[in-house]
């Protein structure tokens, strides 16, 4: 079980690609920063590898006015949730 | 070069290594590679047992050759040539990765092993420590 | 990229060097600055010793960076063998720091791979 954070746009996908290569049935992925672009209904295709496993930082999503235009199939965490998914899983691997 | 001979016959079962370096960069063009193959370096020179994964652009890194830049600046594959000496003999490529690109493992300089997605998902949860450049 | 320290005058030419003795251009290099630097630290170059010296020049050329101590032992063993292939002979040679001794008589940049 791991945590993946991202914090690419969607125009990067190559990153996308090599994070989905890496994920585990178990894993699960929060954007962050400019990840959370990939939020948005039209990047679904980005975020189809991953299951729904899929949060996306709402501090993040906030800031770049994207709070009230995400994709029903991510979730939003706040900071504390973001702590409690690192204490969830074991380990976590940055994408940046 | 074939794949079978050196590279180990770890996919099925991956092992654990101490340290799994992941690189997503090609050379020249940004200091990622080299980056993270000196860190690969300092650890295998400490005794640590590392290895290597090449995935995205990072398999341009590989490829056979390559040299120094038009104004002279230093290329990695000399870097890379090195990784035997300090015992880093455990290389793996995307398999897709490699495809896109329109490469085999023919085109690379270095013996290695090529992952699909599901060995690439075992091989990094089977590691204790994992490093992205 | 480095700065020198100060010089040392080999066969009438000054030889910059950089605050921790190795050369700031490694193409001042010749058999004569290793023997004066060697005798500077007090040290004398015995046949031994320049068989590793030659390999040390060996690795640069080939890799572009002078050996941690790691590969510097499997570098030695793959050319003269077991016996000379080891951390012990070869701090016996090059007390301190086998790498780094080694790489600065050498004419090589400092080991980069090596704290």
């Amino acid at each position: 079980m791991m945590l993946h954070l991202l914090n690419r746009s969607p125009q990067f996908d190559g990153i996308y690609w090599d994070l989905s290569e890496a994920f585990g049935a178990e894993d699960h992925l929060l954007l962050i920063e400019d990840a959370c672009y990939a939020a948005l209904p039209a990047a679904a295709a980005s975020l189809a590898a991953f299951g729904g496993r899929v949060s996306v930082l709402s501090e993040d999503a906030a800031s770049r006015g994207l709070l009230d235009r995400l994709s029903d199939g991510v979730t939003v965490v706040d900071m504390a949730g973001f702590v409690a998914l690192t204490a969830t899983f074991p380990r976590s691997l940055s994408w940046f | 070069m074939t794949d079978d001979e050196t590279a180990p016959a770890a996919d099925t079962q991956p092992i654990s290594l101490d340290l799994l370096v992941i690189l997503r960069h090609p050379p020249h063009g940004s200091s990622w590679l080299r980056e993270g193959v000196d860190v690969a370096l300092v650890a295998a020179a400490f005794g640590q047992a590392v290895g290597l994964l090449f995935q995205g652009d990072g398999v341009f890194a590989l490829v056979e050759g390559q040299g120094a830049g038009p104004l002279g600046q230093k290329g990695t594959h000399a870097q890379l040539a090195m990784l035997e000496m300090y015992d880093i003999e455990r290389l793996w490529v995307s398999a897709s990765a490699l495809r896109a690109r329109g490469l085999t493992l023919a085109d690379l300089a270095l013996p290695a092993l090529a992952l699909e997605a599901d060995e690439i998902d075992h091989l990094v949860h089977a590691q204790p420590r994992t490093l992205l450049f | 990229m480095t700065t020198m320290a100060r010089t040392i005058t080999v066969e009438g030419l000054e030889i910059g060097l950089d605050p921790e003795g190795y050369l700031v251009s490694l193409a001042d290099w010749t058999p004569a600055v290793a023997e004066a630097l060697a005798s500077e630290e007090g040290r004398e170059l015995s046949a031994a010793h320049w068989e590793v010296l030659t390999l040390l020049r060996d690795f640069y050329q080939r890799y572009e960076a002078a050996p941690a101590m790691r590969p510097l032992v499997k570098v030695v063993r793959q050319a003269l063998g077991e016996e000379k292939g080891s951390s012990i002979y070869l701090m016996r040679l090059f007390p301190e720091s086998p790498a780094k001794v080694g790489a600065r008589l050498a004419g090589l940049p400092k080991p980069t791979n090596c704290l």
